[in-house]
């Protein structure tokens, strides 16, 4: 389905996410997608630019500055018409699961909501998945260096060669039930602490 | 048993807080996890949808979402409140100058914004006045402030939603001309300089309805230890000679954006309210404590009518009376004695 017609906004904390949203969309066909960024300009920038769907993240603190503007107040100035959509209960779990929240004018069609919900649930969940994958990168690359650090400690402290100190950082691990890395860690902090 | 419990960092969230870090949760068998939530807005959805097992929450915003006016409609019971009160309506320095009450006492006040909100709204530059949530007291307490002084609210004011954390910074930048939120807020624009506390909550509203308990309603098993945990942690808060360690434990693990100093005096209702240092005592500023945790199902049919009042209900149904069944203070009778 071409989207060539709606205007989608996206706001989100972490810029890359953001970033990423937006291609995505694009990619789907969406004719015009606008990054707007938490802030004291929110208001104002939803107002001038009158989205026909605001996809904002969970972890925004302008969600509620966005409710206030969704006509649930009787006042002269209402800039946007908007509601959440809660037609359906396993698409806004999946929604909120991602850590999406959608605010949508009235009267848009469900299957155009929903469209563009499915693009936002795939690219925030790639997100996170490569998120996770970094985090471990960076562990496993952390737990490496802390090993290869007990290795250098045993290796000077007893004379042992690369080989006999690793064997010993596995066999007490095995005999504590622990894992190798914590070996190290303690090994580290003792002569960290012993000097 | 491990429970994840939602708030949003304010003074009031004290109970909660105090419950989950200072071993009364523990006493009951429980461990809270608490999860600081960016918005009420998504406290809301993530107790309605089970990704919280409690929450510190707005009790208009409660009852919204159980009567499906606000986010994905959920079951809900409010077995205990957190407090009352702490509220308090503050304005730039320059809407106070031109307000010139001749005094603090709640009437010139009002009237005072009332004549200065109607010229403004008169030459199409009607005050920009900040609030935290369309279902919070604060909306509530700001239009009837407006009404002690005369004015018609929705025609000459324009009402926006700030969140707490952003409030001295639209103040600074001149977007609002005033807000209503809750401690500590209120104290850190005076001590930024930005504005003058113009009236306390509590003055607008004796025991003003705040934030509540919100459970899912059907299978917490852990409604009688919870509601223990933080009845006790309640008292502990309302105790004036727990009140440093608190501010303490407030400003360093609630993450609230301010000294401990400045926490202890909304704790006491003792605010600086304008740069000179004027000091305001109101022992009713903030209530914690024992009188006031047994939840009122008549407080949940006042908040009604101020959502009905404002627009938000319309008249005539039976939200008030499903908004008082939610309020359970059997519930609470069955966890603490009555």
């Amino acid at each position: 389905m071409t989207e060539t017609s709606l205007t989608v906004a996206v706001i989100d904390p972490s810029p890359a996410r953001a970033a990423i949203l937006e291609e995505g969309l694009r990619a789907g066909g969406v004719g015009h997608v606008v990054v707007i960024p938490d802030g004291p300009d929110l208001q104002a920038r939803v107002a001038s630019l009158r989205p026909d769907v605001i996809v904002v993240h969970l972890e925004s603190p302008s969600r509620d500055v966005l409710e206030q503007m969704s006509g649930l107040s009787r006042q002269a100035e209402r800039p946007v018409a908007m509601f959440v959509d809660r037609s359906d209960q396993t698409m806004m779990q999946a929604a909120v699961d991602a850590g999406i929240s959608a605010y949508v004018v009235d009267g848009l069609r469900s299957e155009r909501i929903r469209s563009i919900l499915d693009i936002a649930i795939l690219r925030f969940n790639a997100f996170a998945r490569l998120q996770r994958e970094l985090d471990e990168a960076r562990s496993e690359l952390a737990d490496r260096k802390l090993i290869e650090r007990a290795k250098g400690i045993l290796m000077t402290r007893k004379g042992m060669s690369e080989d006999e100190a690793y064997k010993l950082l596995r066999r007490q691990a095995m005999n504590e039930k622990r894992k190798i890395v914590d070996i190290a860690r303690a090994i580290v902090t003792a002569a960290d602490l012993l000097g | 048993m491990r429970i994840r419990l939602g708030y949003v960092p304010l003074t009031d969230a004290a109970p909660v807080i105090a419950a989950a870090e200072l071993g009364f949760a523990r006493a009951e068998g429980l461990e809270i996890e608490l999860a600081r939530e960016p918005s009420w807005a998504t406290l809301r959805d993530r107790l309605a949808l089970g990704h919280l097992d409690a929450a510190h929450m707005l009790g208009p915003l409660a009852i919204a979402s159980a009567l499906g006016l606000s986010g994905p409609p959920a079951r809900l019971s409010v077995p205990m409140a957190l407090g009352l009160n702490g509220n308090a309506v503050t304005v730039s320095n320059a809407l106070w100058a031109a307000m010139a009450p001749e005094s603090d006492e709640l009437d010139h006040v009002a009237a005072g914004f009332a004549r200065v909100a109607r010229a403004r709204a008169a030459e199409g530059r009607p005050l920009t006045i900040g609030t935290v949530h369309p279902f919070s007291s604060h909306s509530y307490q700001l239009r009837l402030f407006a009404e002690r002084g005369g004015l018609d609210f929705d025609a000459a004011i324009r009402l926006v939603v700030v969140p707490p954390p952003d409030t001295v910074d639209a103040l600074r930048r001149g977007s609002i001309d005033g807000f209503c939120v809750g401690a500590p807020w209120n104290s850190v624009a005076v001590a930024a300089g930005l504005g003058r506390i113009a009236a306390l909550g509590c003055e607008i509203v004796p025991d003003c309805p705040e934030k509540v308990l919100a459970l899912p309603a059907d299978g917490a098993d852990f409604t009688v230890p919870l509601v223990r945990a933080i009845h006790r942690a309640g008292l502990w808060c309302a105790d004036a000679r727990n009140r440093g360690s608190l501010s303490v434990l407030l400003a360093e693990r609630a993450e609230l954006d301010s000294d401990a100093g400045l926490i202890a005096r909304t704790l006491d209702g003792a605010l600086i309210v304008d740069a000179d240092g004027r000091e305001r005592t109101n022992p009713a500023y903030l209530r914690l404590g024992t009188e006031t945790h047994r939840p009122a199902p008549d407080h949940a049919r006042w908040l009604v009518a101020q959502m009905i009042a404002c627009g938000q209900v319309a008249p005539g149904g039976d939200a008030a009376d499903r908004a008082a069944a939610l309020y359970r203070p059997d519930l609470f009778d069955a966890a603490v004695g009555r």
